[in-house]
């Protein structure tokens, strides 16, 4: 009994302590719902806007769904009853948290969508790059690389996708694949890495190596996945060069890849913009005030603002990383977050 | 029935779970194209390698009567040790030791302390304070996966020192010493099962626990050491993940759990206890991998693969299931 209830003391003990409460004069709390903290990008999407949503004035709190819907319904639910000034949206699914959406905005709490666009409600503010455009620019690199090896865009794509039960890794297939139909002599395989882990991409690829030695690019949806599969071709004897590589999201370790000279390009969602513009656009979304259409400067890069459907959209133009610019700092996979404060957009 | 008929049937039904593994890969070299080819063998004999590892722990738990739902992340934590100390890229402090070689063993003797401490804490909860095992262990795949993200930060450690990747890509008989290491703890664990007073107590203490400490045999100590090996053993796949993967994620090994104890039943393991052989979970292990290797050739569409792997994997259960009803019979 004695030894249970020590046990007991000291588990909560150590949990009690993770908790550290935040006094802080603030405009107001913002609560941005993440859908996982498993990925790089997740991650730095949390600092991103953490900093960012600081430096005009807003607290940030940060609930993380582990990918799973229900639970970032629960939140929502949980997190309208607290009446924040807004909340900020990675939605684990586009459209099962359509009604959650609505029921934070009827009870007057702007929702803005962050990194994953949902059309089918309006929301306050909506700030992507666009998973489908991150496809489009997927093909336009692949189809680069394989005029640049054979002439003429023809020869053979793996796709390893992430998890198949994820909107965000289908989207950037869809993108990827209405553009390279374009192309009739380029066979794309596309396997799902399930649940995103490493090692599963790994073995994809060192599977379909084998079935097709012919192989000439293979495309990972993730950086963190062609990690795995560099190493999977190192296995089979492979040197940077002999097949070429290519990932999305523009995590650390994918650049890190384009530096050793095993990944040919990055296709990199600009995180710190999509956060700033967040930031920047918050004072309005708060105060309900109108966003009108146009282009804002967002931290050096060029956002153009819609008015949608769904509401005002932002959308920053994602880029391709390749040995030439792989050290710009702009590049949040360099992990060298802007300079300059983010001021609030009058 | 002739008592020779009845010996050949009880050895096909004894080690039923290879003879599915040679029909699956008859099955799948005939119907599936590329798939009959040695590189394809060897890839799912060094895909099978982490799970392989992992399973032995896990069955050496199952067969005690125990249940441990912590190795996954028990081999996560591991793999991101690993990461963290011994990567040179991401979040990897790029920690050298001279000479080179020194890395290997301290590297896995760190993957499995790491392992062996969590065990050691189920251990102690489940034997010592008679809590159970399954919201023991449940709470520890939660909680050790938390400490995974908490030290890693969502981010990842890559670029594994060569010295230690070097298992991964030197091969031996046209396999990595990855596979050799995974082959190598079977057929210790075998004999271990098989052969020493530990194994058979374990199966004793699996059958039936009060008559085993009833019998004089410290079954509270069994347990508790097979907690800790079960939790190093883990450990040791985790080292064998961050290999195989030159590095380490927040979400490394995500999803092994299942399929490690699929593999523990398929290989004739009864969750039940005090049932079970480590070379029919070997098997198991291979028919998984075979399996996921046949989707990866098969080029379905990404939705359906998930049910095609459960239908297969249950269709093994059934055949397993099949297999004890017949052994019944012949008893």
């Amino acid at each position: 009994m004695k030894r249970i209830l020590l046990s007991v003391f000291g588990v909560l003990a150590v949990a009690f302590a993770m908790l550290t409460p935040a006094f802080a004069q603030t405009k107001g709390t913002v609560y941005y719902l993440v859908p996982t903290l498993l990925d790089e990008f997740q991650t730095g999407s949390v600092s991103a806007l953490e900093t960012f949503l600081k430096q005009v004035g807003y607290e940030v709190k940060t609930l993380n769904a582990d990918n799973k819907t229900d639970m970032q319904q629960s939140q929502m639910n949980d997190v309208i009853a607290l009446k924040p000034a807004a909340i900020v949206l990675a939605a684990v699914d586009f459209n099962a948290l359509k009604p959650s959406i609505e029921a934070a905005m009827a009870a007057g709490i702007p929702v803005v969508e962050f990194d994953r666009q949902i059309t089918s409600t309006p929301s306050a503010f909506t700030s992507v790059a666009g998973t489908v455009e991150i496809g489009y620019i997927a093909a336009e690199q692949a189809e680069k690389l394989l005029t640049a090896k054979h002439g003429s865009p023809k020869g053979k794509i793996l796709q390893i996708l992430g998890d198949p039960g994820d909107p965000y890794t289908l989207d950037i297939q869809k993108g990827f694949e209405e553009k390279m139909a374009a192309f009739p002599d380029v066979k794309i395989i596309s396997v799902p890495a399930m649940q995103w882990e490493a090692s599963n991409a790994g073995t994809i690829a060192a599977d379909q190596l084998v079935a097709n030695p012919d192989i000439d690019l293979i495309f990972s949806h993730a950086a963190h996945l062609s990690v795995a599969v560099v190493a999977a071709l190192e296995a089979a004897g492979k040197q940077p060069g002999d097949i070429m590589l290519m990932s999305s999201n523009g995590a650390p370790v994918g650049l890190d890849l384009i530096r050793k000279g095993w990944l040919n390009v990055e296709v990199e969602q600009p995180l710190y913009a999509q956060a700033a513009a967040v930031a920047a656009f918050m004072d309005k979304i708060v105060n309900k005030a109108e966003i009108a259409p146009g282009q804002y400067d967002i931290i050096g890069l060029d956002g153009t603002v819609t008015t949608e459907a769904w509401g005002p959209n932002i959308k920053l133009p994602g880029a391709a990383i390749d040995k030439s610019n792989v050290d710009d700092p702009k590049f949040w996979g360099n992990l060298k977050p802007p300079t300059d404060t983010v001021k609030s957009i009058e | 029935m002739t008592p020779r008929t009845r010996r050949t049937l009880e050895f096909i039904l004894d080690n039923l779970v290879w003879f599915m593994l040679l029909a699956i890969l008859a099955a799948f070299s005939l119907f599936i194209p590329n798939y009959f080819q040695l590189g394809i063998f060897a890839n799912i004999i060094e895909a099978s390698s982490v799970l392989g590892v992992m399973s032995i722990g896990l069955a050496l738990v199952i067969i005690a009567g125990h249940m441990d739902l912590s190795v996954e992340s028990v081999a996560a934590l591991s793999a991101m040790t690993v990461g963290i100390l011994f990567c040179s890229a991401g979040i990897g402090m790029g920690i050298t030791l001279e000479p080179a070689w020194i890395m290997v063993p301290v590297s896995l003797f760190l993957g499995m302390l790491a392992g062996g401490i969590v065990g050691a804490i189920n251990g102690f909860l489940i034997v010592k304070l008679r809590m159970n095992a399954f919201i023991v262990t449940l709470a520890s795949y939660i909680w050790v996966r938390g400490i995974v993200l908490a030290v890693s930060g969502g981010r990842s450690a890559q670029d594994l020192a060569p010295a230690i990747r070097w298992f991964g890509i030197q091969r031996l008989l046209g396999l990595p010493l990855t596979a050799w290491i995974a082959i190598f703890c079977f057929v210790a664990f075998s004999f271990v099962m098989a052969k020493t007073p530990f194994g058979r107590h374990l199966i004793m203490i699996g059958g039936n626990e009060n008559a085993t400490y009833r019998a004089g045999i410290k079954v509270n100590r069994i347990l508790v050491i097979t907690f800790i090996l079960a939790g190093a053993i883990a450990g040791l796949s985790g080292w064998l993940l961050a290999i195989r993967t030159s590095g380490a994620t927040a979400n490394l090994g995500t999803g092994m759990l299942f399929n490690a104890f699929a593999a523990v039943v398929i290989g004739g393991v009864s969750l039940k206890g005090g049932v079970g052989a480590l070379p029919g979970v070997y098997a198991g292990v291979l028919l998984l991998s075979s399996i996921n290797t046949a989707i990866n050739l098969m080029g379905v569409q990404a939705n359906f693969t998930q049910v095609i792997h459960g239908l297969l994997v249950l269709a093994a259960v059934l055949l397993d299931a099949l297999k004890l009803r017949l052994r019944q019979k012949l008893a």
